[in-house]
């Protein structure tokens, strides 16, 4: 038996609001599965997109900042959304190659930029720290009979030029821990085709032609429901899932779990420490048909 | 809902249909503008900056187009990504920011991943916008800029992202008095949009970070 597992953990601004039950079910697996985790206390926004958009140096300069923060408590940096995931990535990467970029933010933070700290997703734990053997001997209500689409997005494997949580074109590492947890997966295409993001505020309309074909794909291979790691993907595919099929005559009526929720329930956790109740498209037919319930 | 929903689909497709005829009209008497490569038109200085600040080289481009194979908002843009870096090896700079592309960039890393020889268009993207701050005849894709804009001063004000102010701040702000309001009520139900979120003890510090960087870029110390 390997030693406890210990993490600091940086939620990120959703978790705190449109995505709580992905953080709700995140403390409640760990908790589950006696990994630790301690909430960085003041972490701050991590600049995502719009950041490094229109201004490298703050982006950089907001992620040091947070990995300062993060360094104060113990253990490595979980991270639950893709896009925090791929800019704290990314700001390590970057300064530790460009010594002036380093110079300038350590300036603005007015402290050193901490690099050899070790930054993971949610998922990367489950499935290398965890390993799925010791994740299998927790499930005590195997997923059976629930067919899933991995979705992967954009960022979760990106940037390329660092170690990273798996390949970039062809990751793997959702359906290792989902079949860890007895459930099946299905083959598909637009698993890494991005959802727009945060255009979700600005273009909608742009987020909607995107979030169809994803919707579509995932129901084409016959998918009972969508797996996702990262609450933007979650935003996109569930909460305008109802606009979607009005815009385009469709009926996808397909659940969008978080990661976290789907091993909790093959764990045995229940609905309300899940945050199933939360989630756009009700999930709850479903796990009844399943027997999951 | 649903039907109020298709009824604004619906409208916005007969303003779309209105604007192109339009347009395709205006195209009929509007002699298009043509291309001329020439050393008064090549701006070499611009796309040097370009390159230092992204750390790519154009020049390593050699037109293959997998990165607007791959690009999903290629649709959207009228200079597809492998055009702005054959526009940027031309010097014609002032044609990529006067148009919408760099706004539609979704910065998904898409084109970055697949490059065979390692040009990194998504640091281009970044560059061109920072650089279309002061550029002159620079587009103004207000939304995203505005969207953009909204979000950091939500960082320097709360020190986290106060989804439920952004989106209402931006409604205001773009005119849009009505955008997803069907939504709002369902979202608070579901307790996804909250009225209060709690701020940060350390809030002093990233108003220091704002600040700090401002006063580099005055001095022109900072990137």
């Amino acid at each position: 038996m390997k030693e406890k597992l210990n993490y600091s953990y940086y939620p990120g601004c959703s978790l705190h609001a449109s995505a709580g039950e992905y953080d709700l079910s995140t403390r409640e697996l760990f908790k589950k599965l006696k990994i630790g985790l301690t909430e960085v206390p003041d972490w701050f926004c991590c600049g995502a997109t719009p950041a490094h958009n229109v201004d490298e140096l703050l982006s950089l300069s907001l992620c040091a900042k947070n990995l300062e923060l993060a360094d104060k408590v113990e253990g490595d940096l979980a991270v639950a959304c893709a896009a925090c995931f791929s800019r704290l990535k990314t700001t390590q990467n970057v300064l530790s190659e460009s010594e002036v970029k380093r110079k300038q933010v350590e300036k603005a933070i007015d402290a050193p930029v901490i690099l050899d700290s070790h930054v993971k997703h949610l998922l990367e734990i489950l499935a290398r720290d965890l390993g799925p053997e010791r994740l299998a001997q927790s499930v005590n209500k195997p997923l059976s009979g629930l067919k899933v689409a991995c979705y992967y997005g954009c960022l979760l494997t990106r940037p390329t030029d660092v170690p990273n949580l798996d390949c970039v074109e062809a990751p793997t590492i959702m359906e290792d821990v989902l079949k860890a947890v007895g459930a099946e997966t299905v083959a598909w295409t637009h698993r890494m085709e991005c959802c727009g993001a945060n255009f979700t505020l600005s273009r909608p309309g742009v987020v909607i032609q995107l979030t169809n074909a994803i919707l579509d794909s995932a129901k084409a291979a016959g998918a009972d429901c969508v797996m996702v790691a990262c609450p933007l993907c979650h935003g996109n595919l569930d909460i305008r899932q109802k606009e979607i099929e009005g815009v385009y005559s469709v009926n996808y009526n397909l659940p969008v779990f978080y990661l976290t929720q789907l091993v909790g329930l093959a764990v045995g956790l229940g609905p309300d420490k899940l945050g199933l109740a939360a989630m756009m498209v009700n999930p709850l037919p479903l796990l009844k048909e399943k027997g999951l319930l | 809902m649903q039907s109020l929903s298709r009824h604004f689909t619906l409208m916005s497709t007969v303003q779309f249909l209105i604007g192109g005829i339009l347009l395709s009209i205006k195209g009929c008497f509007v002699k298009k503008k043509k291309m001329i490569i020439s050393q008064e038109t090549m701006d070499v200085d611009f796309v040097r900056k370009v390159e230092a600040l992204s750390g790519t080289s154009v020049r390593r481009c050699f037109q293959c187009g997998k990165c607007s194979a791959g690009c999903p908002m290629a649709t959207f843009m009228e200079h597809p990504p492998n055009r702005v870096v054959r526009l940027l090896q031309l010097g014609q700079w002032q044609r990529i920011l006067a148009g919408r592309s760099i706004w539609y960039c979704a910065s998904c890393e898409t084109c970055t991943t697949r490059c065979p020889n390692k040009v990194d268009l998504t640091s281009i993207m970044d560059a061109l916008r920072k650089l279309s701050w002061d550029a002159e005849g620079a587009s103004k894709e207000s939304y995203v800029q505005l969207a953009n804009k909204l979000f950091l001063q939500n960082i320097r004000t709360y020190g986290r992202q106060y989804e439920m102010r952004l989106a209402a701040v931006f409604n205001v702000k773009s005119g849009q008095f009505l955008k997803d309001l069907m939504l709002g009520p369902k979202l608070i139900s579901k307790g996804k949009l909250k009225m209060f979120q709690s701020k940060n003890k350390n809030l002093s510090e990233i108003e220091k970070i704002f600040t700090r960087i401002e006063e580099m870029r005055r001095k022109g110390e900072a990137l």
